[in-house]
């Protein structure tokens, strides 16, 4: 899988460079600026790009917009933006295509390199994964809203791990239940909520997540 | 005539002088207000980082030298301190998030009042209105000292009114940067209590502007900021 990277600090962007590699990864370029990640991205086309928003000239959130502006021309390109805090604002921008292929995670995500694998691959594939954080702050939004009230504990559980865009899979073994139950519980959420249930992941999390930012 | 020629222009510059003194002592209070302010939020920001990030880091670099020792003889409870100094660093992180956003919201460094304030509204559990009307981008001081007191309106609006919708208006207008926050709660909020607003009124004095409450009991509750142009922002003269 071909990815580009672009972080600023020599120490994180060496250190993913490393992890990536140590995990097959074939880095294609590893770029520090907003002009450099662009051209990079619409140059080489890679499976996936991995970016931070704070990146220079400016400092602010570069990074994030030339992932925007690579997708833009581009359409679906694959992008994993990472960032020291994590904004709904930020979330909406990059979903706002409905194209997929985005990942917006907290940069300690990256310590547990199983799961930062995991998401890249999904992002790569074209599916859609969100920080725990940023699913927090949606559900904490929505908490006093009807159709959220009428879902039990446990199905609001599986209704943040569906936002974050995990699997049926991967929820049943984050749980401890069953594929079976979860997708019972899926079901249950999608008629509460008056949404249609689709079996594709992605479809499904860019529902849960329009009704959340609705 | 020249003595009343005299006589009015010595009127004049005693109303003037009059004026100076006045300015003289609000800019010294408000002054001292000001490195009040700053001084103690440089002293929570020290003990925030003292008693969170840095004594993480502590336990981190203890766990560490632990598991060094251990490595040898039993792996396995090292591997487990290390696992344990993996999530203090993590915890460390969210230590230091909180304490950035408290400080200079992201948002906010990244694109200005605007869109900070859209930031504020997605992360607010009340169904809220938002009316931005901004002729020009605001400087930073100004912007934060703004920000900081929208969001301490709407977080009042939040835990105490028990209101169900929220209005929030920014905008430019006659000369003045103006932010208003009204929400259709129960009302009989009262400014003394709490020192919350109190501190925001404090900042907004350094950029010569207000805060004005007015929240009968039964609501509404309307909460007006207002800070004059000429040192909110970059460009005066279209403000």
């Amino acid at each position: 899988m071909r990815v580009v990277i672009g972080e600023d600090l020599f120490l994180l962007r060496e250190g993913l460079v490393r992890l990536l590699s140590a995990h097959g990864f074939e880095i294609v370029a590893a770029v520090a600026t907003a002009p450099e990640l662009l051209a990079a991205l619409v140059d080489e086309h890679p499976d996936v790009g991995i970016v931070d928003v704070r990146l220079p000239p400016t400092h602010t959130d570069d990074g994030l917009r030339a992932a925007l502006r690579a997708r833009a021309q581009v359409p679906g390109l694959p992008v994993l933006v990472l960032s020291q805090y994590v904004e709904q604002l930020y979330a909406r921008e990059l979903l706002a295509d409905q194209a997929g292929g985005v990942g917006y995670l907290l940069k300690d995500r990256v310590f547990n390199d199983d799961q930062f694998t995991a998401a890249i691959r999904t992002v790569a594939a074209g599916g859609t994964v969100l920080d725990p954080e940023v699913v927090r702050k949606l559900l904490n939004r929505r908490s006093r809203d009807a159709p959220l009230t009428r879902l039990t504990a446990r199905e609001r559980e599986v209704l943040a791990r569906m936002a974050e865009g995990r699997s049926n899979a991967a929820i049943a073994q984050r749980l401890f239940v069953t594929e079976k139950a979860v997708s019972k519980h899926a079901a249950g959420i999608f008629a509460k909520l008056d949404l249609a249930l689709s079996d594709d992941d992605n479809r499904r999390v860019l529902a849960v997540l329009a009704y959340l930012e609705s | 005539m020249r003595h009343r020629l005299a006589d009015s222009s010595d009127l004049e510059l005693a109303a003037r002088a009059r004026q100076l003194t006045q300015r003289v002592q609000t800019l010294t209070q408000t002054r001292h207000d000001a490195v009040d302010t700053a001084t103690a939020e440089l002293r929570r920001i020290e003990r925030d980082l003292h008693d969170g990030a840095q004594a993480r880091l502590v336990a981190l670099g203890m766990s560490l030298r632990a598991a060094e020792r251990m490595f040898a003889t039993n792996p396995e409870a090292a591997l487990a301190l290390v696992t344990e100094a993996r999530e203090t660093s993590s915890r460390a992180l969210t230590d230091l998030r909180d304490l950035v956003r408290g400080i200079y919201p992201p948002v906010l460094a990244d694109r200005g009042l605007a869109d900070a304030v859209r930031a504020l509204v997605l992360d607010t559990p009340l169904h809220t209105e938002l009316d931005l009307d901004l002729s020009n981008e605001v400087e930073m001081p100004v912007a934060a000292a703004v920000y900081f007191a929208v969001a301490e309106a709407l977080a009042n609006a939040v835990q105490h009114s028990g209101a169900r919708t929220v209005r929030i208006h920014l905008g430019h207008s006659a000369g003045l940067l103006r932010a208003q926050v009204t929400d259709d709660g129960a009302g009989g909020a009262d400014p003394a209590r709490g020192t919350g607003l109190a501190g925001v009124e404090r900042r907004l004095a350094t950029f010569d502007g207000i805060l004005a409450i007015s929240s009968p009991p039964g609501g509404p509750t309307i909460v007006a900021i207002e800070v004059p142009c000429a040192l909110s922002s970059a460009k005066t003269s279209s403000c």
